[in-house]
């Protein structure tokens, strides 16, 4: 199955070993992906939505001009304003209508409501299938205690992200570090906000959110956490320090793109997946990585 | 049905510490919680003290934590919440108790929506008899008109855990019944009240009201047409915070200009270029991540091609909003 892929402006921009480190798990595991390439930004919930829809709209259609019918984002903010979007696109005709008409025609473009929009977390658990990425295992992350963060994006609003019949997607993180050796670590704030979009509004907040997130996860005995989500990674990891300071305390969580652990899984080293971009040191899981292979 | 009911017990007057208290109850598979309760206060123990009211979902009254999730003890059956044979009862998160499952609602609700004036303010002198609306102009209003302020959407906002000055989605649900109302004729002002700090702008958007709301009123989605309404308004922020209308207009600059984000424009145009103290609290982040490759350029950001068609897109939808 070939996906279009919608990398998002984190990826290309604060997190710049997020794209490198997807597309290498997508040439491994053979998932074949086109980047869509002149689209604009989901709006990542800030814009308005008058704004961000008719924008989004033409994502979608640009992806079906491809002859396409996925679209994989690497990014739960995409994921979740795309979902949402998508939603209201294919339950109300009249309104994808109305932005056909008015905001997609003078392109020549018109989104018809055929395209399932699926974060790699899903691509993976839904399509690829678990069973099958285990071939693709060269280095079992025993031992490695990682607790998943989900955000929010990913999660809610449960009827559209979640709905009946896919409710699996509420385990999926751990569902894949089950496969991939790891043992995950379960913190109470794994599906709550990151406090990212709150972090120019009121900075107080969103560092209190980091550091109870990041101080759950080491309380419990988290090597690092793992997340779907650029804007996740970049408030536990980035603003950690920030975190820190207000909280009065060290905490030194490394955070890890979900890609970045499918990759070291698969054999890739830390220096490939960009570890040593982040800004809390991920020191702590390499140490771990190499007391499973001696073991 | 035999259930343990565990419930929380409190009492500041005989300055004992919280504790849970355990009581048997068989009651028929039809019987709610709230049925439990007052089973347990009149044949057992008279002095549990609760709230009780309407019996039916309509008052609100009977908001608890209920096996670790808030609902409303009159509409949740025993036999659906049961766990192992028990069912515990706790008041909610986040607020003063009383006495048992008794708490106080001033500060962490009755403020709050007080505070965004949930009242209709006419547009015209009032008629003399009733006032007549088209069906069709309510259906924005029907939205949030069945809120029964319970304060459960409150109880699992991640805002207000850690911030109890946050006014929280039940009282942002009371203002987009009043901010959609065509009778209201206080649209603007209103739209500016709830952008104020700690209001709608403060919202992580994370849609954890809309879980806990039970009666589907998806308070997340009425904070955001809120917001949208304000946005379509021109009012982007409240009298004091402008940072938000910073924040927004270079986002949405950003977009226009390139088709994507220009992350490290947005960090500094959301300070204010002649907020000196303010871009230089940015300055420790960015030196922490030049080394690591993570500070994008500011200023210097390349269109993505499909640029110009968003922004002819954004244009005209601008224009629409006018």
């Amino acid at each position: 199955m070939k996906y279009a892929f919608y990398p998002g402006c984190v990826s290309r921009g604060a997190c710049p070993e997020l794209y490198p480190a997807s597309v290498k798990v997508a040439e491994t595991l053979g998932i074949e992906i086109e980047e869509v390439t002149d689209v604009g930004c989901t709006g990542a919930g800030v814009l308005s939505r008058d704004l961000s829809d008719p924008i989004n709209a033409r994502t979608l259609a640009k992806v079906e001009a491809m002859g396409l019918s996925s679209l994989m984002t690497i990014c739960s903010t995409c994921q979740g304003i795309f979902t949402q979007a998508n939603h209201r696109f294919k339950n109300e005709p009249e309104y994808r209508q109305k932005i056909n008409t008015e905001y997609l025609a003078e392109e020549g473009l018109e989104y018809k409501g055929t395209v399932e929009v699926k974060h790699l977390l899903w691509v993976l658990m839904e399509d690829y299938g678990v069973e099958n990425l285990k071939p693709y295992i060269k280095r079992k992350l025993t031992g490695l205690k990682v607790a998943p963060f989900y955000g929010c994006y990913i999660r809610r609003p449960t009827s559209i992200i979640a709905p009946k019949g896919l409710s699996g997607r509420k385990t999926y993180l751990e569902d894949l570090l089950d496969v991939l050796g790891a043992e995950s670590v379960d913190s109470s704030g794994k599906s709550k906000c990151c406090g990212f979009p709150i972090l120019t509004v009121n900075e107080e907040n969103s560092m209190r959110m980091v550091s109870d997130h990041t101080g759950d996860a080491k309380t419990k005995g988290a090597d690092c956490m793992v997340t779907p989500c650029p804007l996740c990674h970049l408030n536990l990891d980035a603003n950690q320090p920030t975190a820190e300071k207000q909280a009065g305390t060290q905490i030194g969580m490394p955070i890890i793109h979900l890609p970045q652990l499918l990759g070291l899984a698969f054999g890739f080293d830390e220096k490939e997946m960009e570890l040593q971009r982040h800004i809390v040191s991920t020191e702590a899981v390499s140490r771990q990585l190499e007391v499973s292979i001696r073991s | 049905m035999e259930t343990t009911f565990k419930v929380y017990r409190f009492d500041p007057e005989n300055g004992s510490k919280p504790d849970f208290a355990t009581y048997q109850v068989d009651l028929p598979d039809s019987a709610t919680v709230m049925d439990g309760l007052r089973h347990i206060r009149d044949e057992q123990d008279p002095s549990l003290a609760f709230r009780a009211s309407c019996e039916r979902g309509s008052c609100g009254d009977c908001a608890l934590r209920i096996n670790k999730k808030g609902r409303l003890g009159c509409s949740l059956k025993i036999a659906k919440t049961v766990k192992n044979g028990v069912v515990t009862v706790e008041p909610i998160r986040n607020i003063p108790v009383l006495k048992d499952l008794v708490y106080d609602l001033e500060d962490f609700l009755w403020k709050k929506i007080k505070a965004v004036q949930p009242w209709i303010t006419p547009r015209e002198p009032e008629p003399e008899g009733e006032y007549v609306v088209a069906e069709e102009q309510l259906a924005e209003v029907r939205k949030a008109m069945s809120c029964v302020m319970c304060g459960l959407c409150d109880e699992g906002c991640a805002v207000i855990k850690i911030d109890k000055d946050f006014v929280g989605p039940a009282a942002l649900t009371k203002a987009y019944r009043a901010v959609f109302d065509p009778r209201d004729g206080q649209h603007d002002e209103r739209l500016t009240l709830v952008s104020e700090p700690g209001g709608v702008w403060d919202c992580t958007h994370c849609f954890e009201a809309n879980g806990h709301c039970p009666l589907g009123l998806e308070p997340t989605d009425r904070l955001f047409e809120v917001r949208d309404e304000a946005i379509r308004q021109g009012i982007r922020s409240g009298t004091r915070n402008p940072k938000v209308q910073r924040h927004y207009d270079s986002f949405l600059n950003s977009v226009k200009r390139s088709g994507w984000l220009d992350e490290g424009r947005l960090a500094i145009e959301s300070e204010g270029l002649t907020n000196i103290a303010g871009l230089a609290k940015l300055l420790p982040t960015v030196i922490r991540a030049i080394p690591k490759g993570k500070a994008p350029l500011p200023y210097f950001h390349h269109k993505r091609p499909g640029a110009e068609a968003i922004r002819r897109i954004i244009d005209k939808a601008q224009r629409s909003e006018v």
